[in-house]
Formats: C-alpha cells, sequence, structure tokens
C-alpha cells in the first residue's frame, strides 16, 4: 500500500494508529525519489541512509520531507546547486532545518534548485535541468525547481523552498501544487545561503493549505542567530484555519488581468485569465466580496527592472565569500587573485556570472543614486500602493503568469522588453515581505494553472484561511502530477 | 544614457574575479540596456524625495543578544571545506611580498 500521496494529518493518523510505521514511509519515500530523479532530475542528493524517527503527538514526526540545497543541512552536502559548492558540507543546520528536526520530521533529500536561487527555470543547477513532472519537456520554474516537482509528483507531503522573488509561488503554480511564502522574518534565514537579503524568504511548498500551515507552523520562531526575525509565538497558522471568510474582501488589478493589455495575447493567456475570472465569480459564493481596482501602469511596468537591479546589487555583495578558498574547490593560478578568478570564473554559470557584473555596476558609486536607489525608492512606491489597498482589503489576488508552465527548450532567464508584469508581479510581495500563497485553480491544456493571494504583513493567518476556503471550494487540493505528454 | 560597454562589463568583470566570454559579454549589455530604459523612464514626481526602502518591515524593532561567550567551533569543522590546509591553517599562495 502506498501512503505518500496523503496529506499530514492523514499519515500521522495512520502513524498513531500503527497503520504504518515511519520506516515504511521513509523507504517508499526514497523509492519515489529515485523513480523521479530517473525522469525528472529532481534532487543533488539523496539520503539513502535515512532513518525513521519516532512518532509523537506532532504532526510532522516520522513523517518524510525534502530540503532545497541552500538550506545548511549538517553532514549533507549541500551545494546551492552551484559548482563552486560543489563538494560543500556544512558542520550546522539551518534554523528552520534544525526546528523540523526537533518536530521529529525525516529529511529524505536534497533538492536541486537554479544555482543560488538566481533564476526562475529550474535549468542553471550544476546537476541539470528538473523536468516538470506533468509533461516532461516542460519547465518547473525555479529556482526551486526540485521541491516543487518532489512534492507534486507524490515523493512527500512537503519540501522546504526559499523566495527571493516568486521562486516558491512561481514552480507551485506550474506543478499544481501550493507554495507559501510567509511574512518576512517569521522563519529564520540563518543558515539559508544568501541571495538578496532583504529579499529572501524561508517557505514550504504542499498539497494543500494545511500542510502548509502546519510545516510553517514548525519553522517559525525568532532566533538568535537571525537579527531580522521576530517573535510570531502569538500565530498559530493551523489553528486559524477555519473557511470563514464571509464578508472578507479582495482585489484584483485591472491592468494585469484584463486581457486587453496584452497585445497577440496568445491562447494560453487568454484561457489562464478566462479562468481566474470564472474562480473569482465562484468565490463570491463563499461570501467574499471581490472587486476590479486600478494601479498605476507606468509603476507596475518598472517593477521587473526594480527586481533585477536590487536582487542583483545585493547578490553581487552576498557572493563575494564564494572564493574557493576556504570553502569550495580550490582553483589553480601563480597568484591568490587567480585562484579565485579561476574558481569563480570555472563555478559560477554565465547567468549568475552577468547578474553579478550588472550588480556591480549598479552599485558603482557614480551610478547608485540611478540605478540602486532609484531602484529602492520605486520598491518603496509599489509597496506603498499595496499597503494601501490592504486599508480597504484583506489581499490581492491574481492569476500566477501568463498560463501553463513552459517548455524547456524556451526557458532562457533573460530580461526582455516584452517581459510581462504578469510574470513578474509576484516579486512584489518580497518587496513588502508580504505574506503570498499560490493554489491550483483549474488546468489549460491538461496542465495546472494557479492564483496567487498576498496579504499584508503579520497577517498570515487571513491569507492563508483565505486560500484555504477558496481551495475547499475547487477540486485541485492533494493532487499528484500525472504525465500528460 | 548609460556608458555601458563591452571594456566596462570586462573590467567590472575582472575587478569581481570572473572571466566572461564574448557571448556573456553581449548578454549582460542586453539585458542592461532593458533594466537602463525601464528605470530611465520612470518619470515620477517627486521621486527623489521617497525613501530608498532597504528592509521589508518599515516597523522592525533590533534587538541586541545579551553580551554572553558561547562555545567556539572547532577548528577543525571550519577547515573541513577548504582544499588546502597545514595543520591549524588554510594554505594559500603568497601573498606578502607580491
Amino acid at each position: 500500500m502506498n501512503y505518500m500521496h496523503k496529506s499530514i494529518e492523514e499519515l500521522h493518523e495512520d502513524l498513531i494508529n500503527g497503520q504504518v510505521t515511519s520506516e515504511d514511509l521513509v523507504k517508499e519515500a526514497l523509492e519515489k525519489t529515485h523513480e523521479v530523479q530517473e525522469k525528472c532530475n529532481a534532487f543533488v542528493t539523496i539520503l539513502d541512509d535515512a532513518k525513521p524517527g519516532d512518532v509523537t503527538d506532532n504532526l510532522l514526526s516520522g513523517i518524510p520531507f525534502g530540503i532545497k540545497d541552500n538550506y545548511s543541512t549538517k553532514d549533507i552536502l549541500s551545494t546551492g546547486s552551484s559548482n563552486t559548492l560543489k563538494d560543500y558540507v556544512p558542520f550546522f543546520n539551518a534554523t528552520a532545518v534544525e526546528n523540523l528536526y526537533k518536530a521529529g520530521a525525516i529529511p529524505v533529500n536534497k533538492t536541486v534548485m537554479d544555482e543560488f536561487g538566481m533564476g526562475g527555470t529550474g535549468t542553471t543547477g550544476h546537476t541539470g535541468a528538473v523536468k516538470n513532472p506533468w509533461d516532461l519537456s516542460r519547465s518547473c520554474a525555479g529556482s526551486s525547481a526540485g521541491s516543487a516537482c518532489a512534492v507534486a509528483s507524490g515523493v512527500y507531503p512537503y519540501a522546504l523552498g526559499s523566495d527571493t522573488g516568486d521562486s516558491i509561488r512561481k514552480p507551485a503554480a506550474y506543478c499544481g501544487i501550493v507554495g507559501y511564502k510567509p511574512t518576512y522574518g517569521i522563519i529564520s534565514r540563518y543558515g539559508l545561503f544568501p541571495f538578496a537579503s532583504s529579499l529572501d524568504h524561508c517557505g514550504v511548498f504542499s498539497r494543500n493549505v494545511r500542510d502548509a500551515a502546519i510545516v510553517v507552523d514548525a519553522m517559525k520562531g525568532i532566533d538568535k542567530n537571525d537579527m531580522t526575525s521576530w517573535d510570531s509565538s502569538n500565530i498559530h497558522l493551523l489553528e486559524s484555519l477555519n473557511g470563514d471568510v464571509k464578508g472578507k474582501k479582495v482585489c484584483y488589478i485591472k491592468e494585469i488581468c484584463d486581457i486587453k493589455n496584452y497585445e497577440n495575447p496568445t491562447e494560453e493567456l487568454k484561457l489562464h485569465l478566462e479562468n481566474f475570472m470564472n474562480v473569482l465569480e465562484n468565490i463570491k459564493k463563499l461570501g467574499i466580496v471581490v472587486e476590479e481596482v486600478s494601479v498605476d501602469k507606468k509603476l507596475l511596468d518598472a517593477e521587473p527592472s526594480v527586481y533585477v537591479a536590487i536582487s542583483c546589487a545585493e547578490a553581487t555583495s552576498n557572493m563575494s565569500n564564494l572564493t574557493g578558498i576556504i570553502f569550495g574547490p580550490r582553483g589553480s593560478g601563480a597568484n591568490i587573485n587567480e585562484v579565485m578568478m579561476d574558481h569563480r570564473t570555472h563555478g559560477f554559470s554565465p547567468l549568475i556570472k552577468r547578474r553579478f557584473v550588472i550588480g556591480s555596476y549598479i552599485l558603482q558609486k557614480e551610478n547608485q543614486e540611478r540605478y540602486f536607489k532609484n531602484a529602492q525608492r520605486v520598491r518603496r512606491l509599489l509597496v506603498d500602493t499595496w499597503k494601501k489597498l490592504y486599508e480597504t482589503y484583506d489581499a490581492v489576488i491574481l492569476p500566477v503568469g501568463s498560463g501553463p508552465a513552459k517548455h524547456l527548450d524556451g526557458s532562457k532567464d533573460i530580461l526582455t522588453k516584452d517581459t510581462a508584469v504578469l510574470e513578474e508581479h509576484m516579486q512584489i510581495g518580497n518587496f513588502g515581505g508580504f505574506p503570498s500563497i499560490t493554489i491550483p485553480d483549474g488546468f489549460i491544456n491538461d496542465l495546472p494553472v494557479a492564483l496567487n493571494i498576498t496579504g499584508n504583513v503579520y497577517d498570515d493567518a487571513n491569507v492563508l484561511n483565505i486560500a484555504y476556503a477558496i481551495e475547499s471550494q475547487m477540486n485541485f487540493k492533494n493532487q499528484i502530477a500525472k504525465e500528460v505528454k | 544614457m548609460n556608458n555601458f560597454t563591452k571594456e566596462l562589463v570586462d573590467s567590472l568583470a575582472e575587478k569581481l574575479l570572473i572571466g566572461l566570454t564574448e557571448e556573456e559579454n553581449q548578454m549582460v549589455l542586453d539585458e542592461f540596456a532593458i533594466i537602463d530604459e525601464n528605470l530611465g523612464k520612470l518619470e515620477i514626481d517627486g521621486l527623489e524625495n521617497v525613501e530608498p526602502m532597504t528592509h521589508c518591515l518599515d516597523d522592525f524593532y533590533c534587538t541586541l543578544r545579551e553580551d554572553i561567550a558561547e562555545e567556539s567551533i572547532p577548528i577543525e569543522d571550519l577547515l573541513r571545506n577548504s582544499d588546502q590546509t597545514e595543520g591549524r591553517e588554510i594554505e594559500v599562495p603568497k601573498v606578502v611580498g607580491e
């Protein structure tokens, strides 16, 4: 009998009743890991020697899970999917991981990502591209591609992700599962490889909203090792899910959702937006008030560049410690500079290298005002615009991306002039540290599509409850990817 | 207009200690042209008066830890990931006197 398709609460009940053991679950998760690796290339490391754990009152005890490879895991290879750290084995655990260990959770693999989280295709990791379990010719998006793929494939009920610009919420959409990035700082980032510190968030993939709440309840907490973490002991996400959303108000943005804004829209985009508007009509039956709002198009259009400017600048600084001297494979050369240059030139992928150069240019004293400071100013204007919306609405609800998963051969990850705000709007959730969750909302050409719900900071319980109610109204929770093409 | 040129890209890459191919250099130029155009055309009255946003949480209050000494990480653990060590030290090419 198989169990890994079940929810956390169902698995816990089976464990408590003695219907299954932790050993059985670990064995099944590892078998599935190998199957998925063969098909989708989702894992950097498979922990074949994973040991079962005790089953306690904690819902996560004895249950397997996966960890994105940019979380430090003591005595377990942690590469960030980069050649610069291809043999790196940390001597400590990330706090979020440690908190899950304390809950009794059992790690069974480390998942592939875009190198150091800097990408949105799942194709730039040093072990190769991750394939979408619904259609192997398509991308999982990124950067948390392997975690999304594994959860969607039924390897385990949940896996850890990180999200700097939508790296949990976009892959969740492409894989037909739930992706939740909570408020900035509710989960400690200690031990998460830094990409852009003012935008980096920890979070989770699951197949339903309740599971996401359970996992973040266990991961969160103030941490003396992360000065940006805060005390959330009064927030109980699972307990706050009651599905009562009568009178809640959500808004969608005309400039993003109206098909008339797009020149020559694809058939997939038309269907995606049509489906989204149908879902909005349906959720009114739950008692949710849905309204259209308008946001300055010029401000929205600047958003993708603001993200690139800030993230590149912060990444350039954060990754200057990757030299191959203290850790990582040692480069060769006649002097110390040549040794470091050899390590960095051959270790980083082209995508990362060009982002470093852009970040470095932006940080030059003579350019800071025009690029870096202006990007930070526009960041504030965007966040203030969203906060103004939250004075009236509980959440902003928007479609994710321009349709289902893109073909792998089209995943270039280059910022182009026609980059639609539709593809990138979830980055505003990172600008403001807003709690933000993606849930599946339909299928186009047999492939999943999704919507995103984003609320004000600290209002995670409200955002999750709205997501929980909407999820309950649809038929897409707990779905496992079925290869369709 | 930005003054982002091929030579400047190579110069920045060298300072960052990374080598770029011709193709990679061109990709940087192409991508940056779009960023420059998008950020440059943002004409918002009073943008210069907006306080740059450097952190997600406006109400964040930093609490300092108590100044209590804690056990240090064993040096063997710290050295474990370096490819070249000698005793309790990391070995590097000679720097002084170069």
